[in-house]
């Protein structure tokens, strides 16, 4: 009974009660509960519904799909549950009602928009996601959050006008708003491909990521890390599977970050830059849009999910101790902070593969399914981009933060409910590698894949100790670029300096123009009636021989004239 | 180079003792030398099993310890380059930017080990 009445409503739509129903519960235990409780709750019923479509709700005329459950919406669905349930314990100290709120309704956004069947609800959710997420960057209370969050929000909404414009398009073309395969082509489907492109962070459209997450709260940009991009994955993957531009879009995307984290010093965006990094991954599986690589971007979103989050969490718990994520300020954290320093060694064996932890069961199913189709360049690019992960996330990350030189802060070991969620997060990372069919077992395809083969667990290990290797000696040598308080530019500097500077300076032309044409034409019309005044003016010497009655005169003449018009009119 | 920092006070948690075997004078060494052996066994299991390579590149003896040491090595170098391009100031982006704020001390817990 229970379950039937839980059935009826959208998933999203528990989220929603739920960011209401906590607004008047007090802070603590219970709010917490609730805040913890309905993650459960959603994949709970996700798990139970079985497959199908549910909740149609009409909506001037068009039939709006709240609830489409196939393999391939459920997988992400649950793994949004699983991150807000992750994410929200380890806010469990905020006592912030606006951060709690936009969590709720940040997760049920996203995973509203993954059970959309039509492209009017996605729509709704896209925009719900950019809303709500805002406000986990201006939660943060200064200056430079309030901007970054404004062009964040600038950027994202931009996404979901673009969105609506295609849509519109769409449904022009085709008479159909259901969300399902295009073909790009028509400016409708390019349209939607774009605004899909923004909230994937595809290169040049990226750098509204790298600018954001770093910005945000400490335990907002654990929640942030999970949703929008995932998003925008799945909804590439349902919309633009096997469309082969995306494969060369995701090898520039799996590799250009890589450069920009190896040197960047924001821990934070560090991460940012692997995530950009690891999309692209999931966007050539996409590309390819086989069985296996879209087996392969949907575990690899899972895992993702899973070890960045584990990652964005360690370095959090540093910064909530130290009040900094720049690798210039820390070093030699392991000595007090062993267990978060532990965790971050797991999320970074994850996130570079390792054999028995999570990122080498998913992240081989792509690159398998590259190898499949014979893409020889892609494949060396991505085996490339996997040895660069190792840097920044495998190598930078835990050693600048937890070894290298000491920083000679001792902070105190995090409290209790981040070590609470990052252990959890930390054994699920091996949990999914040591067991890969509980993984497998619900991606969106029949998976007859084994990732625990000799040849490729050897391949690997050579891979990454080599590279390994490498390090040591260009560390050990002082060769390696050092920690720097610096910032880098990336793309952002356009509309970030370029454009208001150039914007800037065309106005102060146009201005000096005008004030210049304004001025010049103020002064040569007074000198004008001046010298007028001077020569016709009453005290002028013609003045002196004006009749007295000049003004009765000219009126009759103007008179005159009227009667002339008049008459020959 | 790492600093070493040999004392360990026993108001360290225990597993931060034992991890500070890291920073024990020769273990930088020490660990380098496994490192290499770990290397030299991963290659090695290159004649354990037979290769079903998509490529013909991949199908050489050791591709990935090579591929994997050079890209590694070249990742570093171009990263050097590129951050002599792209290097700016800390404040370049002024107060429109989070690169030069404190962290609001009101949202964290700065508590020191021996507090």
């Amino acid at each position: 009974m229970m379950l039937d009445l839980l059935h009826q409503i959208p998933t999203a739509f528990l989220f929603f009660l739920a960011a209401g129903v906590i607004l008047f519960l007090p802070h603590g235990l219970m709010r917490n509960t609730v805040m913890l409780g309905i993650p459960i709750i959603a994949a709970f019923q996700v798990w139970t519904l079985g497959m199908g479509e549910f909740v149609l709700i009409p909506f001037f005329g068009f039939d709006l799909e709240f609830m489409r459950l196939d393999r391939l919406s459920r997988i992400f669905v649950l793994i949004f549950c699983l991150a807000a349930f992750l994410g929200n314990l380890f806010a469990w100290h905020l006592r912030d009602t606006i951060q709690q709120v936009a969590a709720l309704a940040y997760a049920g956004s996203a995973i509203g928009a993954a059970l959309s069947g039509d492209m009017i609800s996605l729509f709704f959710y896209w925009e719900g996601t950019a809303i709500a997420s805002v406000f986990l960057i201006w939660a943060r209370g200064t200056e430079g959050s309030y901007w970054t969050g404004m062009r964040y929000l600038i950027i994202q909404i931009t996404s979901g006008v673009i969105l609506i414009a295609g849509v519109a398009l769409f449904y022009a073309d085709t008479g159909s708003i259901a969300f399902e395969k295009m073909e790009l082509g028509s400016l409708a489907t390019w349209l939607i491909f774009l605004s899909f492109g923004m909230k994937c962070a595809f290169p040049l459209l990226h750098n509204w990521l790298q600018d954001s997450y770093p910005a945000a709260t400490i335990t907002g940009t654990v929640i942030l890390s999970a949703f929008t991009t995932k998003l925008a994955v799945y909804a590439l993957a349902r919309g633009f599977a096997g469309t082969e531009i995306l494969i060369y879009i995701g090898t520039i995307m799996a590799l250009f970050p890589i450069f920009f984290a190896e040197i960047e010093n924001d821990l934070r965006r560090v991460l940012a830059y692997s995530l950009n990094n690891q999309l692209g991954f999931m966007v050539v599986g996409v590309g390819i849009g086989t069985e296996l690589a879209l087996n392969g971007t949907a575990s690899h979103a899972f895992a993702h999910i899973l070890y960045k989050a584990l990652l964005f969490m360690s370095v959090g718990a540093v910064m909530y101790r130290t009040g900094t994520s720049k690798a210039s300020e820390l070093g030699g954290l392991y000595r007090t902070m062993p267990k978060t320093a532990i965790f971050c060694l797991v999320g970074a064996a994850s996130i570079s593969a390792f054999p028995l932890f999570s990122g080498f069961i998913t992240k081989s199913l792509t690159l398998s399914a590259v190898a499949h189709e014979h893409y020889t360049y892609i494949w060396l690019a991505l085996v490339f981009a996997s040895a660069g992960v190792l840097s920044h996330s495998g190598i930078k990350i835990p050693f600048f933060t937890f070894f290298a030189h000491d920083s000679g802060k001792r902070p105190a070991e995090a409290p209790l409910h981040m070590l609470l969620a990052m252990g959890i997060t930390a054994f699920l990372c091996i949990f999914i590698g040591v067991f890969p069919n509980f993984l497998y077992s619900i991606l969106p395809f029949d998976v007859d894949y084994d990732p625990y083969t000799m040849e490729h667990i050897a391949g690997q290990l050579q891979l990454l100790f080599f590279a390994l290797l490498a390090f040591a000696i260009i560390y050990r040598r002082g060769l390696h670029p050092p920690e720097l308080r610096a910032v880098n530019l990336d793309t952002d500097v356009i509309y970030r300096k370029f454009m208001p500077s150039v914007l800037s300076y065309i106005a102060f032309v146009i201005f000096s123009l005008f004030k210049g044409t304004s001025s010049l034409l103020k002064f040569s019309v007074i000198k004008f009636t001046s010298k007028l005044h001077h020569s016709h003016g009453p005290d002028s010497p013609r003045a002196a021989s004006w009749p007295a009655g000049a003004m009765v005169i000219s009126i009759a003449a103007l008179l005159g004239l009227a009667l002339f018009v008049i008459f020959f009119s | 180079m790492a600093k070493k920092i040999t004392e360990t006070p026993k108001t360290y948690p225990i597993l931060g003792r034992w991890m500070n075997w890291v920073d024990r004078p020769g273990n930088d060494r020490r660990i380098f030398h496994i490192l290499i052996v770990i290397c030299i066994v991963s290659f090695s299991l290159e004649w354990t099993y037979e290769k079903h390579a998509y490529f013909d590149i991949e199908s050489y003896k050791g591709f990935y310890a090579y591929y994997g040491f050079v890209m590694f090595a070249g990742l570093i170098f171009v990263a050097t380059i590129l951050r002599k391009l792209i290097k700016v100031r800390e404040n370049f982006y002024g107060k429109k930017s989070i690169d030069t704020e404190d962290y609001p001390e009101d949202q964290i817990q700065r508590i020191n080990h021996d507090a």
